[in-house]
């Protein structure tokens, strides 16, 4: 019994902080940390070619009836918001004709694509297919700064409303 | 009250959530409406987009908040991010166009509260539809007895509803309804499986997305398309526009914007052209002169957009500006604005009928706002230009099977009020690198000044000629303002909307169309209409093919060309000269928070988009930003701003959750003015917001 109420006041006190640090990884994350392949680009083109760029252009630069998938615009849009947000937009409402007709991987595989023809950066990992993940994933247009120059005063000048200013206390956990 | 029922086959619910007890009793005598209200798209059918206000004026423009507002996700299956109407309001309610059905809603203009609506479930038909959402509005007719709202569905079907109820109005029609793929001097036709040109009411291709007009006793449709960057073929059907009556919906007239054999303008489509080619509709807004009982047409281009190789000849009436009789479509007269079309300039936007006074002499004019950022200005009575409009030389092409009109009619007056070409000139010349780099890219493009050709593509170059002031530049949609105390139109334009035209041979799965829009070295595609040729036995796409050759147009996220990339200008009618132009739009982040440019001062740039419609009051010219922004003063958003008429001198800024995606209106009720904008696009899904100034004490 005794161990028991050690464990659980163990595990009481150290749930959040594994908690914290399952998340720590994933908040941090954005389009420039190589979240797709590019396969998956590849394949993202070939399904972007069939059912998207008749409206939307072969260059992404949109059409009359559609706006561009890249450049300024389109990246103000969605700066701040997460590639969940993005993906949702895709798979409810497109293509025009028959929403929610494409895989969530044809959705993912052309998210991909818009990402690299945005000049986000590939990696070594498929982008998910689960909004819930890309939530985690934020649209970020500028670079962020490196990791390593994290500053621990989230009220430090030119720190306020980064995306790194929530996070430093968990990270000096990690 | 809440009622819902299913006849022949067509589910139409109506929510009354009130009694209409509020509504003023209609005088029995024909029923004017005033000039604090909205009863047209345009504010009327001259499309002028003014009303004489002045309650919000320069002192007070910030201080305007929001009355109410209404999201339009539930008017539809799925939310909608393209939502363009501008509502109309008359006679104490307010109607608008909303959400992914196009369904019609009646709203209580000082609270928003939601009066009534209707919607129409036409499945496979809206489905197939080429111009689908919520379209851009609806059009009111009175006796002074009876109030009628018009609107046309996805799926091609003019609905007259009692504007009290929101029920159909079985007289009219067949209950309520027109349905306008028939009768229609041709039959609506469709590719079917075997590659025959057949007969096909769902998904024979037309339909239309702006709002109908109603002049006198008569209800006026034009006709939309797919766009026709890439159509399939040469033949598709035409788009010719009708009159109906108010009252029963009894077609009264057509006007054949391709002709018919034995009518005039027949013998501008060399080798039986006419026989074939379609599109040629009106899918913008149409004017009419009540008084004169004259209708002008802006009409748009022929089959195939960029190759004109299989009509040859000049193709009346592509893209020329047609006046017809209101009571009998009859033409009276016609403009080409440009021959032999091959650059998509559908002339995009409603003409805008002034009366205004040239060298003493009153006149009444009609003034053209187009694509190639040219206003035209004519007698509207007679057609004649106000000033010369001279036939000048143009570049003739090479493309092969091609053919050129040698000559294009060039307004000596007014200026351009929007670049329409692209020039080493034009490009982004912040600094000297930025624009070696500008030029680099150019440099795989054919350039030149307005009306020059589009190229065949090709790897070692051109990769197609690069155009501004062709599909998306100038002036779209939205169209224009105008000002009749001052004799002044406004004009928003897009001034950097780049276009790169390029040709490619068609493979004969693809299109029996010799060229098509495209770039060297991509697969051909072919820009069908969106899900459409997307099923099991559609062609397969080639095993091998070359690698892509994204040519990206801007330089790390810059425009290629420099500011302004989007402006309103202001143009005095009397004298064909530019009064003021400014820059609309803050500066996009992309420019503001570019590291190229860091240190630099760079004035307001204004905007690239092509959807920006303007509203003019007694003393202001009022729009909002196409693009949002985020700024030290604002969170994500954009800005419904403010002018000073006289000067263009910017008086306020009002913030938006979302950019201006369809022009703003405004109307007076109980004393209070307000202003009503769509707003959406990107991650913000439709809603109207309607501004007004605090009540005293707030």
């Amino acid at each position: 019994m005794k161990g028991l109420l050690l464990f659980a006041a163990l595990a009481g006190v150290l749930t959040p902080f594994c908690l914290l640090r399952a998340q720590e990884p994933a908040e941090t994350r954005s389009v420039w940390d190589g979240v797709y392949t590019d396969e998956q680009a590849k394949r993202g083109e070939e399904v972007y070619r069939k059912e998207c760029a008749a409206c939307h252009g072969e260059m992404l630069t949109g059409g009359e009836s559609a706006p561009p998938l890249t450049g300024g615009a389109f990246q103000a849009n969605w700066n701040g918001l997460t590639l969940g947000d993005l993906f949702e937009r895709i798979r409810k409402t497109m293509p025009l004709s028959k929403p929610g007709r494409l895989t969530r991987q044809q959705n993912a595989d052309v998210l991909a694509f818009m990402l690299s023809i945005n000049k986000f950066p590939a990696g070594k990992t498929e982008l998910y297919r689960q909004a819930e993940m890309l939530k985690e994933i934020r649209f970020e247009t500028k670079k962020p700064a490196p990791k390593n120059r994290l500053v621990f005063n989230s009220r430090a000048p030119g720190n306020q409303g980064s995306s790194l200013d929530r996070t430093p206390f968990f990270r000096a956990w990690s | 009250m809440f009622w819902r029922n299913v006849k022949n086959g067509r589910l139409q619910f109506v929510c009354l959530f009130v009694a209409f007890g509020f509504l003023p009793v209609m005088a029995l005598a024909q029923y004017h409406p005033k000039d604090t209200e909205w009863p047209s798209y345009a504010a009327d059918t001259a499309g002028t987009r003014y009303r004489p206000l002045d309650q919000i004026n320069a002192s007070n423009f910030n201080d305007l908040e929001i009355a109410w507002r209404i999201k339009t996700d539930n008017f539809g299956d799925r939310p909608e991010y393209k939502l363009e109407g501008t509502p109309l309001m008359v006679n104490g309610a307010l109607y608008a166009t909303a959400g992914s059905r196009r369904a019609v809603i009646a709203l209580d203009p000082e609270s928003g509260e939601l009066l009534w609506i209707h919607g129409e479930h036409e499945g496979k038909r809206a489905g197939a539809a080429p111009r689908q959402l919520s379209g851009r509005g609806l059009a009111y007719w009175s006796d002074g007895k009876e109030e009628r709202i018009f609107y046309v569905t996805p799926g091609f079907r003019l609905i007259c509803l009692d504007a009290k109820t929101g029920q159909g109005v079985p007289s009219f029609g067949e209950d309520g309804i027109v349905d306008l793929k028939r009768d229609d001097d041709q039959t609506i036709s469709a590719w079917n499986e075997k590659g025959e040109w057949v007969p096909n009411l769902d998904t024979g291709e037309i339909g239309i997305q702006s709002a109908p007009v109603v002049a006198k006793d008569t209800v006026i449709i034009g006709a939309a398309f797919r766009e026709g960057m890439t159509p399939k073929s040469m033949r598709n059907n035409k788009g010719y526009v009708r009159g109906f009556d108010v009252r029963t919906g009894k077609r009264l007239w057509i006007f054949h914007t391709i002709p018919k054999k034995g009518e005039p303008g027949y013998d501008t489509w060399l080798d039986g052209s006419a026989e074939y080619t379609g599109n040629t509709g009106v899918w913008t807004q149409i004017s009419v002169d009540e008084s004169l009982g004259l209708v002008y047409l802006p009409v748009e281009s022929p089959t195939s957009d960029f190759y004109g190789g299989h009509r040859p000849g000049n193709n009346l009436f592509g893209e020329t500006l047609v006046c017809v009789d209101l009571k009998t479509g009859e033409p009276k007269w016609h403009f080409q604005l440009v021959h032999h079309p091959l650059w998509d300039m559908d002339i995009s936007s409603a003409p805008i009928l002034a009366d205004i006074t040239v060298d003493g002499k009153p006149v009444k004019a009609v003034a053209q706002p187009s694509k190639q950022g040219f206003l035209y200005v004519f007698d509207r009575i007679t057609g004649k230009p106000i000033w010369p409009i001279p036939e000048k030389p143009v570049e003739v092409g090479n493309v092969p099977g091609e053919w050129y009109s040698k000559t294009q009619p060039i307004p000596s007056k007014p200026p351009a009020y929007s670049r329409n070409g692209v020039s080493i000139d034009d490009l982004i010349d912040f600094t000297p690198a930025l624009r070696e780099r500008a030029k680099e890219i150019a440099s795989k493009y054919h350039l030149g000044p307005v009306y020059t050709p589009p190229t065949v593509s090709k790897l070692e170059g051109p990769l197609g000629t690069l155009t501004m002031g062709t599909a998306s530049g100038g002036t779209n949609w939205p169209g224009g303002s105008y000002d009749p105390e001052t004799h002044t139109v406004y004009v928003y334009a897009c001034n950097s909307c780049i276009e790169p035209i390029g040709l490619v041979e068609a493979p004969k799965e693809v299109s029996d169309i010799r060229y098509i829009a495209g770039v060297a070295g991509q697969q051909v595609q072919i820009m069908h209409g969106p899900g459409e040729n997307a099923g099991a036995d559609s062609p397969k796409p080639p095993k091998k093919r070359p690698a892509s050759q994204y040519v990206r147009l801007d330089i790390d996220g810059l425009p290629l060309v420099k500011p302004p990339y989007g402006t309103i200008t202001a143009i005095d009618l009397d004298k064909g000269e530019i009064k003021w132009q400014i820059a609309h739009g803050e500066t996009p982040d992309v420019v503001r928070n570019s590291e190229l440019l860091k240190g630099m001062n760079i004035p307001r740039t204004g905007q690239e988009t092509y959807n920006i419609g303007t509203l003019v009051t007694k003393t202001l010219v009022i729009a909002g930003e196409g693009h949002v922004t985020t700024t030290a003063d604002h969170p994500r958003g954009a800005m419904l701003r403010a002018y000073d008429k006289a000067t263009g001198k910017e008086v306020g800024a009002v913030y938006m959750p979302a950019p201006q995606s369809g022009s703003p209106m405004t109307y007076m009720v109980h004393g209070k003015q307000y202003i009503v904008v769509a707003v959406s696009g990107g991650p913000y899904s439709g809603e109207y917001l309607a501004y007004t100034l605090p009540s005293a004490g707030e």
